[in-house]
């Protein structure tokens, strides 16, 4: 008896049914119980329903994200305030002027630079760590997977592309779960289009200097054009690119777990776990990042900024942006956003001299003072910052997650020509209406 | 009456008598319960869009594409 | 003194973080994979004399490869090995879970079972007899309600316990299936580096479902041949 005569033609399917024969055997020894009518049932009745499902998943989604902007903010404020009297206390016991300057405006201005970012971190993945622990993620998943279906995604894109409004690190690694390789890949390829809570503070910093009474509509604008684009590149790259063009659509099959009544044990653990995961790989290069930005524009020592090396790089590349309308410093700024997005607003502050724990309002009325932007090419600032090459980090782990130097690059470099182009049309169209 | 699962009306217990596709789709069903034989019963489902079936008394998402491919016998009431 | 390794799977939403922090005390070191990108969380466990070095597998409903996840739980169990392996099985859904058990039964893992939630199971209704669960499938099975620490103490035991027993344990399938796994048993066992390095049963049932990265395997070990009249 060979395998196909004893099993037939397809003997994986054989062998599940035959797992599932003796389980069925060995429940029937020592189980009893009939499936009640759960909580878990009813909780599905809305959640999953034709018409609350929706409403209900927009609802959450919109707590979620009040809850991590608006709760830690003062916490935030706090750190940030901490960080900046430390400094001003550090460099008052220094004597020699060099380290006194390197220990506060590079060391404590660099860990205050990271750190302001661990409370929308945690939060963030506080809140998500309770939607997945009560079971309802996967049942998200289910809702979306609708309307992400017509762009080439699908309803397990949804979580790593929810979670890249954290941070797109732990966003691109959630597309493990993804089964099928294609949709894995296209999943991590739009997943740095996805504005991440280090572009929140350039936005904010731009946006309020001026775009004045539009500045909250400017930064919501953001977050809509992040979406967007994150849906249409994939469009386009499923439309465009034969690799994801190729083979057939993965099929989508999603188990969900029951819901379970998070426990603040497991919910405080997974948020832990995936925040110190984002403060290793993020926050000692944002950190250092912040440090070499202060040794460039602070050398040579007792150099006026605008003789400094860091505005000979500007300089350097001015006029690859003179077309986007950003001087030297937006040069810079960009360029070293590339280390990690929350450097621009530092390299701001360190550009007025004002230090990196500079209050924002001080840092906003140099840029107003300056002419460093028009509300026009201040806009195309903020889209372009959205838009270009995610931060060192996430290449990083983009590099590690798709083990391809090619799909690594592919992101990397769509990224910087679509942020160039959509800012170059919002300077052209913009100029055109007359604004400016 | 032999129908795809797709079409199978919502709360109704139905019956797997045959799973199509390629070989991964099948044993992957298959691994959740989706055999020949098996009671599994539609809970939210639609004109399109991902279904929410009972199968193994667990709960699955599945596609369209996947809802198709599973023939199952329902009997009228 | 003596250290074990230990490795936790089971499927996602079972508890098995809470597990993990309930034996290591929450003290992880992370790290990667071997020439893998997913993180690896491990940590440290001493009990009754023994340390336990506790690793956390993917959560996953099985071991077929489909995806990242799983390969990295299979393949870590075929390769390295691990003392003790802890299934963690959500007890108020038990038909879905024993299927990895199975799974982790092919692959003849030195198993011990945590029945984890058995607060939701009683609350459902769900009358399962422990010790009838534990004979049949031949190995220790230990309730225990991860959010409140219940059955953590039970659980170390369990595992030292199993760790100096050794594996037993075995699910036998339906007699023609049975004598396929033998038949191809021995002759995978004529390639003694071959089942040194893999379980010669849990190589026969891939075999039989034909599964691809077992079917590469035999064909580098020149194996194919003989095996395809068995295969048919």
């Amino acid at each position: 008896m060979s395998v196909r005569e004893v099993l037939g033609e397809e003997p994986e399917v054989a062998m599940a049914e035959e797992r599932y024969r003796v389980i069925g055997e060995i429940l029937s020894k020592v189980f009893r119980g009939a499936r009640p009518l759960t909580l878990s049932d009813l909780l599905d009745e809305a959640f999953l329903n034709r018409y609350l499902g929706i409403p209900i998943f927009l609802t959450l989604w919109w707590a979620l994200f009040r809850f991590t902007f608006d709760v830690s903010a003062p916490l935030s404020d706090l750190i940030d305030i901490i960080f900046s009297r430390l400094g001003e206390f550090a460099s008052s016991i220094i004597g020699n002027e060099w380290w006194s300057a390197f220990v506060s405006d590079a060391i404590c201005g660099g860990l205050g630079g990271v750190l302001v970012f661990i409370p929308p971190i945690f939060f963030l993945f506080f809140g998500l760590a309770l939607l997945e622990d009560s079971g309802y993620l996967a049942r998200a998943a289910f809702v979306v997977d609708k309307i992400l279906r017509p762009f080439g995604l699908q309803g397990r894109s949804f979580i790593p592309l929810l979670l890249g409004f954290g941070c797109n690190i732990p966003g691109v690694m959630a597309t493990r779960t993804i089964p099928s390789e294609r949709d894995r890949i296209l999943t991590i390829c739009v997943n740095p289009l996805i504005t991440c809570s280090a572009r929140l503070p350039v936005y904010v910093l731009i946006a309020g200097a001026v775009l004045g009474a539009y500045a909250s509509m400017a930064v919501f604008t953001m977050y809509l054009l992040s979406i967007v684009l994150a849906l249409l590149m994939a469009l386009i790259f499923k439309a465009l690119i034969p690799y994801f063009r190729r083979g057939r659509r993965a099929p989508f099959i999603l188990e969900l777990p029951n819901y379970a009544r998070p426990t603040l044990r497991s919910t405080l653990t997974h948020m832990y776990e995936r925040g110190i995961l984002f403060l290793r790989k993020a926050g000692t290069i944002i950190f250092l990042g912040i440090i070499v930005v202060w040794l460039l524009s602070s050398h040579p020592w007792g150099a006026p900024l605008d003789q400094s090396y860091i505005a000979t790089l500007g300089r350097w590349l001015e006029p690859l942006f003179r077309p986007l309308g950003f001087d030297w410093r937006g040069a810079v700024a960009l360029f070293f956003g590339f280390i990690a997005k929350e450097i621009v607003v530092g390299t701001f502050a360190v550009f007025f001299g004002l230090g990196e724990e500079a209050e924002i309002e001080e840092v906003q009325r140099s840029i107003v003072e300056l002419g460093v932007f028009t509300p026009l090419t201040g806009f195309a600032f903020m889209a372009f910052t959205l838009l270009y090459i995610p931060c060192l980090a996430t290449v990083g782990i983009i590099y590690r997650e798709t083990n391809s130097i090619k799909w690594t690059l592919f992101t990397v470099i769509y990224g910087l020509i679509l942020a160039y182009l959509i800012a170059l049309l919002i300077v052209v169209i913009g100029g055109l209406m007359g604004l400016g | 009456m032999r129908i795809p699962l797709g079409l199978a009306p919502e709360n109704r217990m139905v019956r797997v008598v045959e799973v199509r596709g390629g070989r991964g789709l099948i044993r992957r069903l298959s691994e959740l319960g989706f055999l020949k034989g098996e009671w599994v019963r539609v809970l939210k489902s639609g004109p399109s869009g991902p279904a929410l079936v009972e199968v193994k008394g667990s709960r699955v998402a599945l596609g369209r594409g996947v809802l198709m491919r599973i023939i199952v016998e329902c009997v009228p009431p | 003194m003596k250290e074990i390794e230990v490795a936790l799977i089971g499927n996602p939403n079972v508890g098995k973080s809470l597990i993990f922090n309930n034996l290591t005390g929450g003290r992880a070191h992370v790290g990667n994979w071997p020439g893998k990108t997913v993180e690896k969380k491990e940590g440290r466990c001493i009990h009754k004399g023994v340390t336990m070095r506790i690793i956390d597998l993917p959560g996953v409903y099985s071991l077929t490869a489909a995806s990242i996840d799983e390969l990295i739980a299979r393949n870590y169990i075929v390769e390295e090995r691990p003392d003790v392996v802890v299934d963690i099985v959500d007890a108020s859904n038990l038909e879905r879970n024993l299927y990895l058990t199975l799974q982790l039964l092919e692959l003849e893992a030195n198993l011990v079972i945590a029945l984890n939630k058995s607060d939701i199971a009683e609350g459902l209704g769900y009358e399962i007899d422990v010790k009838g669960l534990s004979e049949l499938l031949g190995v220790p099975v230990v309730p225990t309600i991860a959010t409140v620490k219940v059955g953590m103490e039970e659980l170390k035991d369990a595992i030292v316990e199993a760790s100096k027993r050794g594996v037993k344990a075995r699910v036998r399938y339906r007699e023609d299936i049975e004598e396929l796994i033998e038949r191809i048993g021995n002759i995978l066992k004529r390639d003694e580096n071959l089942t040194k390095k893999y379980p010669a049963r849990w190589l026969a049932i891939k075999i039989i479902e034909g599964d691809k990265e077992v079917m590469r395997l035999i064909e580098e070990r020149g194996l194919m041949g003989e095996l395809r009249e068995v295969i048919g």
